[in-house]
């Protein structure tokens, strides 16, 4: 409930400043918070601020529509992005955007300079059969793309693009800024085990080894996995079902119910993942774009699709922890895309709040930014698709046709500098940077628990305690407890012998004198009879003095 | 021995005779209603204790800032009360011999185990690391299991049944105390639309007078 009052509290005062523009003085449109140890959401300073945004104007797209230029398609190619789903960085940092709406793949630089725009590809092997204005089913060479949904491309150069209206994938080369051929296309499993008709793939994904995996709406057993020559190898990490009261009632009913009533029975299912990301060392990393999903809303896959995270996360909350109805919309998180950087950062977007959450590699959360305004800096309407290079976060939004970018600020960099160092066992040298975090954001969690480590390291042990009780941390304090309490013991042993040794002497003599009978039996009891007497005659005489005084007046 | 003991010695000698002691005490007519209703109060004392204080990492909840002192009351003192006068409803029809003021007084005095093993592993908990845990559950564990043993001989020498008789008793008045909380529940709640209903009422007079 608490939670609850305070995440309304802080969506209301991101509205308001949001509507009051004119009272904000800081760089970014919102008030930045955070996470702390109880998932109450508490202000925190920004860690990431917006640096630049890019549109179809700064990308220079007009370019497409100039026959002077050695990029010109057509002379009515749009000039902006239209509803684009999807973008990839390499590892050289080149930028390849789905440009969904117009049908095309476009490849920039790092700072969004125009490299080549893909709107032909010459080399399919299919045909595809169309009515054209009189009515007849001709058949056309499936070089062009429709709505492509999803775009890749491996370490090679070599574009994957999940072309999904024309139910493919298309595996293609670079051949003139213009166009790019086609090596091999994946269409839908002719197999039993594939059993939808369809095949509307929106992501696509490649690995090392040159496997495909495909997400597809309609498939929730998994992403559908190819191997390197086209084949299908079959389904790969599907999610489990989310366990609710309906679920839980309806195994109940099938152990008791006829055939005929089980066939009737809604199944339980689990939710597909909305998108993923592979990391450097082969991980896959997905999202499930689900109000408020609880069960496998972020996995960390191992090549046998078993989820890792279950094992190495502190956290297993991802996104904002309550949904909040504002203005007659409801806020709830709905993870729509995941990206993992090369130094371990999962930052996961959300499509309704427009935030990006950031996580380290074992789900400690770290840092928030972005907001839903969308006519703001920062702000977005339809954000799709999230991708990190170099310290930085691009945003692509679909609606305002333009990427985000975000910079860390001072304090962010503090808080990545740190973490690194803590994740690696290096807690003494993360001391300090820690501390510097502090000072921005005294309720840092991440700190607090950075602190108590490096404290315990260095054998201080109260100061352990200290922050492990401020981070409820229960197992840290346990451990730094236990060598306080040693160090006590250590240090006092003597005291602690010789006050032993007294009682378990005064013991002794008092028990000796009892059986020679020179302590009368019931000494103790008289000895409290009589204080206790003593006390009980003090009260009275007060009481009595109390009521005099009163009469006396 | 010597039965002419003090009221709190009677306490001592029931938790340490705790299957002929009930007897002793029923035999003798003791047991005293004030050291009764203290043990109760203790019984709250000691919940509030070990809900609000103990070792952070056997308590973590006792160091939020969160504190509702209601369900503890009701853990204790609502629930002593239920007991006795569930239990003395449903013996009262099963032939038991005891009275209501017997019923509370045994009832009372079977508790003061748990309450010493409540009390004592929680300020244990303060020592002890998550490894010695052993030592704060036995020690709770054992509190309970006495108090347990106690209340079983204490129902028996109280309305002098049969053992199977004290258990289906016991048992029987389990299901009474849930019966009695539930109508109490509804009872609150009607009052409660009773209430404001009246409370209603008394604004709109309020409001056609002012006008």
């Amino acid at each position: 409930m608490k939670c609850k009052k305070i995440f309304s509290i802080l969506l209301v005062a991101i509205m308001a400043v949001g509507i009051m523009t004119a009272t904000v003085s800081a760089v970014d449109p919102y008030t930045t918070y955070n996470y702390d140890a109880w998932y109450n959401a508490v202000p925190s300073q920004a860690g990431y601020e917006v640096i630049d945004t890019y549109n179809g104007v700064s990308m220079k797209l007009s370019q497409l529509s100039d026959p002077e230029s050695e990029f010109f398609i057509s002379e009515n190619e749009p000039a902006t992005l239209s509803d684009s789903k999807d973008f990839f960085v390499t590892k050289k940092g080149e930028f390849y955007i789905a440009d969904t709406g117009n049908n095309r793949i476009i490849k920039t630089d790092i700072n969004f300079n125009l490299l080549a725009c893909y709107k032909t590809f010459p080399g399919s092997t299919s045909k595809h059969v169309v009515v054209d204005e009189n009515g007849n089913e001709v058949e056309v060479d499936a070089d062009e793309l429709k709505s492509p949904y999803g775009v890749f491309v491996d370490d090679n150069d070599v574009i994957y693009i999940a072309d999904r209206d024309n139910q493919r994938i298309v595996k293609c080369v670079e051949e003139t800024k213009t166009s790019a051929r086609i090596l091999q296309e994946y269409y839908r499993p002719e197999t039993p085990l594939y059993d939808s008709v369809s095949f509307y793939c929106t992501k696509v994904l490649v690995d090392a080894a040159g496997n495909v995996y495909v997400i597809c709406p309609a498939i929730n057993k998994g992403a559908i996995m190819f191997s390197d020559s086209g084949s299908f190898v079959g389904f790969y990490g599907a999610n489990r079902v989310e366990v609710t009261a309906e679920v839980i009632r309806n195994k109940l009913w099938r152990k008791i119910a006829s055939e005929e009533q089980i066939a009737s029975l809604t199944k339980s299912t689990p939710v597909e993942y909305a998108n993923f990301d592979i990391d450097e060392e082969g991980f896959i990393y997905t999202v499930t774009e689900v109000a408020n999903a609880t069960t496998d809303a972020v996995k960390k896959m191992n090549p046998a699709g078993y989820n890792i995270l279950e094992r190495t996360a502190d956290n297993n909350q991802f996104g904002d922890q309550v949904s909040a109805t504002y203005n007659g919309t409801t806020y709830a998180t709905r993870l729509t895309d995941i990206s993992v950087d090369d130094e371990g950062f999962i930052d996961i977007l959300d499509y309704t709040t427009g935030r990006v959450f950031q996580y380290d590699e074992r789900c400690n959360q770290l840092l928030i930014c972005g907001f839903d305004q969308e006519e703001q800096r920062g702000g977005f309407n339809n954000p799709n698709a999230i991708e990190t290079f170099d310290k930085k976060i691009y945003v692509l939004d679909g609606r305002n046709n333009d990427i985000t970018v975000f910079g860390l600020t001072e304090f962010g960099q503090y808080v990545h500098d740190a973490i690194q160092l803590h994740n690696r066992g290096f807690y003494d040298q993360a001391y300090d940077l820690w501390q510097e975090v502090l000072k921005r954001d005294g309720g840092f969690y991440m700190a607090l628990v950075g602190t108590a480590k490096a404290l315990y390291n260095q054998d201080d042990y109260e100061g352990a305690m200290k922050y492990s009780k401020l981070s409820f941390y229960a197992d840290e304090y346990d451990k730094a407890f236990e060598a306080a309490r040693q160090e006590t013991l250590r240090d006092n042993f003597t005291l602690y012998v010789v006050i032993i040794l007294i009682l378990v002497i005064l013991w002794f003599v008092i028990k000796i004198l009892q059986k020679k009978g020179k302590i009368p039996k019931k000494l103790i009891a008289t000895g409290c009879g009589k204080v206790v007497n003593a006390c009980k005659n003090a009260a009275i005489s007060v009481v009595d003095k109390i009521k005099k005084g009163g009469k006396g007046k | 021995m010597i039965y002419d003991m003090k009221p709190w010695q009677w306490v001592k000698h029931v938790i340490f005779h705790p299957t002929e002691g009930f007897e002793d005490m029923r035999w003798k007519k003791a047991g005293s209603l004030k050291i009764s209703f203290f043990i109760v109060f203790l019984l709250f004392a000691s919940q509030v204790f070990s809900s609000r204080y103990g070792g952070f990492a056997y308590n973590t909840r006792a160091y939020s800032d969160v504190f509702n002192i209601m369900p503890i009351l009701v853990q204790s003192v609502a629930y002593y009360a239920t007991w006795v006068v569930s239990n003395w409803s449903i013996c009262t029809l099963f032939d038991g011999e005891g009275n209501m003021r017997r019923v509370a007084i045994y009832t009372a005095y079977s508790l003061v185990p748990y309450i010493i093993g409540n009390t004592l592993s929680t300020a244990l908990s303060y020592f002890l690391t998550l490894d010695e845990s052993i030592w704060y559950n036995a020690i709770s564990m054992i509190g309970l299991g006495w108090s347990v043993v106690m209340m079983i001989f204490a129902m028996k020498a109280c309305h002098q049944y049969s053992f199977t008789m004290t258990f289906v008793s016991m048992i029987s008045t389990v299901a009474g105390m849930v019966l009695i909380l539930c109508l109490l529940a509804l009872v609150m709640s009607l009052f409660q639309q009773v209430y404001v209903f009246f409370a209603t009422i008394y604004t709109e007079i309020l409001y056609r007078f002012r006008s």
